[in-house]
């Protein structure tokens, strides 16, 4: 293999040029949805973010879950002490948050809030189908308020 | 902004800066873009894919806790949606319920084709790329616009760079050839090729074989 970065001064030069000027064709709608989801930064400062820690679409066959699951896909997500657990199929979302007490729930494409729902005394709640694209939950309870990790439903 | 590191332009962007975050957007798509073109998925997965990457990082804007791992992160947050999506666009096609076994083995090899991260050396073509895009930043100015003017397309000649920097013709090879030294030498480059280090043995072109027959 050729040794990296070249010897060679010219070749080196030319090596540089290419990655300065060449970036390639990126399309200007990835520069604009890169550039637009900053907008998304001060509405988030205040919630606090539940990682993704399980997703069956991807995450089931090394747990070892049956097939009969994956009519519905389910996903979770911890932030702390704090669980959210959602369902997804053609009929919508219906989820649940632990430890549960009540509050509100929206959940928003990177274009605005699709829907929103009310919580149960159990944590119960659920929603609309989502669009397609990456979709975020905000949960707002009496205890705690939180946004789930940004991820495509569907 | 140009010349900023990934440190101060993640920070002036948690702060709340849009052209810091302009810049980070201007600097980085290419490193998800060619992730994402790795992938064999549709144009509207790949969309979200790179929508997703930046709403990620905008939510994590003041929790990075290496900067420098900043184009390492973009990748690896890049490649794992793709893996999602492209999981989830089988799971959107019909299967027979019969065919268990079928199923099971057409499920695992697209699975291993969808996790190979496709042509290794266009991979690490980008890769190596960037480094050289990160490594130029860390350039002082006086050899950034100096390899600025020499790398332009169509190319500058020597007495029109000489004029444009206020610098005696004949001090351009030799500070051309020093600021190269010190691009080989620089931080970016440096920790690339220690990270590189391990599991680089594909850059062997398997192609040129069959080029070449």
């Amino acid at each position: 293999m050729e040794p990296w970065p070249p010897v060679d001064d010219d070749a080196l030069t030319t090596e540089l040029g290419a990655a300065l000027w060449d970036t390639g064709p990126v399309s200007e709608a990835y520069l604009s949805a890169a550039l637009a989801a900053f907008t998304w930064r001060t509405a988030d400062a205040e919630l606090a973010v539940a990682e993704l820690t399980f997703d069956s679409a991807v995450d089931a066959e090394l747990v070892g879950m049956t097939r009969s699951a994956a009519s519905a896909r389910t996903l979770s997500f911890r932030s702390g002490s704090v669980l959210v657990e959602i369902e997804v199929s053609d009929a919508g979302i219906v989820g649940q948050l632990s430890p549960s007490g009540g509050g509100r729930v929206s959940a928003r494409t990177a274009t605005g809030t699709y829907d929103e729902a009310s919580v149960d005394a159990m944590g119960f709640f659920s929603l609309g189908v989502p669009p397609p694209g990456p979709v975020q939950l905000c949960a707002r309870t009496v205890g705690y308020a939180l946004s789930t990790a940004w991820v495509c439903l569907r | 902004m140009t010349g900023a590191s990934a440190t101060s332009l993640l920070s002036a962007a948690a702060g709340g800066d849009e052209s810091a975050w302009a810049e980070l957007v201007r600097r980085y798509t290419p490193v998800v873009y060619s992730v994402i073109r790795a992938y064999d998925l549709s144009r509207a997965d790949a969309a979200d894919v790179n929508q997703t990457v930046w709403l990620r990082l905008v939510e994590q804007l003041g929790r990075v806790r290496e900067p420098e791992a900043l184009p390492g992160w973009l990748a690896t947050t890049a490649r794992r949606e793709c893996y999602r999506l492209s999981r989830l666009s089988r799971r959107a096609q019909p299967v027979d319920p019969y065919d268990q076994s079928l199923q099971t083995y057409h499920g695992l090899s697209r699975e291993l084709a969808a996790m190979a991260p496709a042509p290794d050396d266009e991979l690490l073509r980008a890769e190596r790329r960037q480094a050289l895009r990160e490594g130029f930043v860390q350039l002082p100015p006086r050899c950034q616009a100096l390899l600025a003017l020499l790398t332009t397309d169509p190319p500058m000649s020597y007495r029109e760079v000489a004029e444009r920097l206020g610098i005696p013709i004949g001090s351009i090879g030799p500070t051309q050839a020093r600021c190269l030294r010190r691009l080989r030498k620089c931080p970016a480059i440096v920790e690339f090729l220690g990270a590189s280090a391990i599991g680089t043995n594909g850059g062997e072109p398997d192609g040129a074989v069959a080029a070449g027959r």
